[in-house]
């Protein structure tokens, strides 16, 4: 699986950073449990802007994408969700 | 500010964002008016109570950002009130620095043990024969406290075999290490000034983000677009602040593109501080002096000063490197407006220092920059850059990481002298370090250099961080390695007679 997080300056502004501390810890519950977990691969990646906080008056940041789907105003709650409905048995 | 409490992180940056893109726009300060609806839109409330509320609340946090004090809840005021006094390019910073929006603080209970649940009346019920003052008994359906005889000791905490009894205290008196949070009539928070040595503790850990400082952006970014003079300085602990893909230079060149004509790293200052704490500790201690404190840390010299005035002359006279960075840019250009941009709000308090005020004009934390970087555009990791940083040497690098300046200092004071024999011990958190100075007081720590600073881990995490305590420290080692010289001995930045 694939996860990407903006850490473009709005995105950093707003909590980027800490839901990749939150994603690295995940990966540790995660390894602590491996049975419960499919073998797929974890990865992350902090990109830059996306440009997604620049055509818009809405507020959207953070951003984060995972498998190619883009979540809005995302918050460690949700992304964390979303990893591990992927990726439990 | 901490980063799990993400809502409150994430208003109190809005407001950094806002209050930059009305001084960038140039905009008229009646735009205020609409600003906090800007930031919470719409009629249902999502944190507290009424949406009313909330952005009365960040009305107020809208003033302290501007450098205005927060209203009286007790007298009719506009959110505009007193906005002609600061809407001026000059420094003007309104004492108290760190302010309870009284309104926002949800009068949470003082310190007290508390039975919960968790209590089955247990036939040995070890909590009432362990208390000596006899408050516990065992009531109807699980063991009470008597709150007029406890005297607060925790010993029937620590024996329930059940985790029953919890200890509570409110998040902001806790965080204090100088027991400067009282409460006012209505049981809300109250700041203690003649304790308070703004550390900005009880502002990260308050989770209804009762407390907050005030800010200067507004009045720099209107500075930063008249003068040409205006350098940055920044402190050892930016790196890795604002997100992972930014390298050090580039924050540097988006520090310029603000509008600073230089951004200078303030580990040169702390060059300077090693050289003359240094020379300092070699001359003093033990003849003149039976110890000597560091003197980086703002918040740690002011709770010596409050907490033990006879003590005081032990810290060590130098100036902090903020304030020696500052006066290396001074020489060479008399002109200069200078602002330290760093992690820790008591440097705003230290800047107003009579003796330092003429050399640092403004101070803003990384969390403010960042709100700077968004009002103005700036993509940190796409601007291209060349060459690299090299304004000080790795032991200046290390000030940031608690343990770093005694290291620094230890170690130029032992090229100096290697006969000379220097123990260190340091202090880590406003707590420890009125705990260090009671033992110093009692003479226990002659011949030592005590390093204090009031943030747990060192200026890395401090109140006006971005990125959590271990980015930061991985970020910050990497940029020590990469110091082309080790010590400030070697630095040839500093060429004038520091002795
Ligand atoms: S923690 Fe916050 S809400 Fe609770 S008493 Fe302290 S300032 Fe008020
Ligand atoms: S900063 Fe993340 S989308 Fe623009």
């Amino acid at each position: 699986m694939k996860v990407k997080v903006c850490v473009g300056s709005n995105c950093t502004l707003l909590g980027a950073m800490s839901i990749l501390d939150q994603i690295d810890d995940l990966k540790i519950i995660i390894s602590e449990d491996s049975d419960n977990y499919n073998d797929e691969e974890l990865e992350v990646e902090a990109i830059r802007c996306l440009g997604f906080c620049k055509n818009t008056d809405e507020k959207v940041a953070p951003i984060v994408v995972i498998d190619g789907e883009t979540m809005y105003n995302a918050t460690s709650q949700t992304v964390m969700e979303k990893i591990v409905n992927k990726i439990r048995k | 500010m901490k980063e799990s409490y993400v809502d409150l992180v994430r208003i109190r940056r809005q407001v950094f964002a806002k209050v930059a893109k009305l001084a960038y726009d140039g905009a008229d300060l009646s735009e205020l008016e609409k600003a906090s609806f800007e930031i919470l839109p719409g009629e249902v409330a999502t944190y507290r109570d009424s949406i009313f509320r909330e952005r009365a609340i960040v009305d107020e946090r809208l003033r302290l950002t501007l450098g205005l004090n927060a209203r009286k809840p007790t007298e009719h005021h506009r959110v505009t009130d007193g906005i002609n006094d600061v809407d001026v390019d000059k420094i003007q910073f309104i004492e108290p620095l760190i302010n309870v929006i009284t309104f926002a603080c949800e009068a949470c209970p003082t310190k007290q043990f508390y039975v919960t649940d968790n209590c089955r009346k247990c036939l040995a019920h070890p909590c009432t024969n362990v208390c000596p003052t006899n408050a516990v008994s065992i009531g109807r359906k699980r063991a009470i406290i008597d709150l007029d005889k406890c005297i607060k000791c925790g010993r029937c905490k620590d024996t329930c075999p059940y985790s029953a009894i919890v200890q509570y205290d409110r998040p902001c008196a806790a965080a204090c290490g100088v027991n400067a949070i009282e409460s006012d009539y209505l049981g809300r928070a109250e700041i203690n000034m003649d304790r308070c040595v703004s550390c900005g503790n009880c502002i990260i850990q308050c989770p209804y983000g009762a407390i907050s400082d005030k800010s200067q952006i507004y009045q720099l970014i209107k500075a930063l677009k008249s003068n040409d003079h205006m350098y940055a300085i920044v402190a050892p602990s930016f790196l890795g602040q604002f997100g992972p893909l930014a390298s050090p230079v580039q924050i540097f060149e988006g520090i310029k593109q603000l509008g600073f004509e230089d951004a200078i790293e303030v580990s040169l200052g702390a060059d300077i501080t090693t050289l003359r704490e240094a020379n300092e500790f070699l001359e003093r201690v033990p003849n003149e002096i039976p110890y000597m404190g560091t003197s980086c840390c703002n918040s740690w010299t002011i709770m010596v000063e409050k907490l033990f005035p006879d003590q005081f002359e032990y810290i060590s006279d130098s100036s902090s490197p903020m304030v020696e960075t500052a006066k290396y840019i001074k020489k060479n250009d008399p002109d200069a407006k200078i602002a330290f941009i760093g992690p820790c709000i008591s440097k705003k308090l230290e800047a107003l220092r009579e003796d330092v005020k003429d050399y640092v004009h403004f101070v803003i934390t990384f969390e403010e920059l960042m709100g700077m970087f968004v009002a103005k555009g700036i993509e940190l990791s796409e601007i291209e850059v060349s060459e690299k940083i090299q304004d000080a040497s790795s032991l200046g690098r290390g000030y940031a990481i608690a343990g770093g300046v005694a290291e620094a200092v230890k170690q130029v004071a032992l090229s100096m002298d290697p006969s000379k024999e220097i123990n260190v011990e340091g202090a880590s958190t406003l707590h420890e370090c009125v705990k260090l100075m009671r033992v110093a007081k009692s003479g226990k720590r002659n011949g030592y250099l005590l390093e204090g600073m009031a943030c747990s881990g060192g200026c890395i995490a401090g109140p006006g961080t971005l990125a959590s305590l271990n980015r930061v420290r991985k970020a910050v080692i990497d940029f020590k390695n990469q110091a082309d010289i080790k010590s400030p001995l070697e630095n040839k930045i500093i060429d004038e007679n520091l002795s």
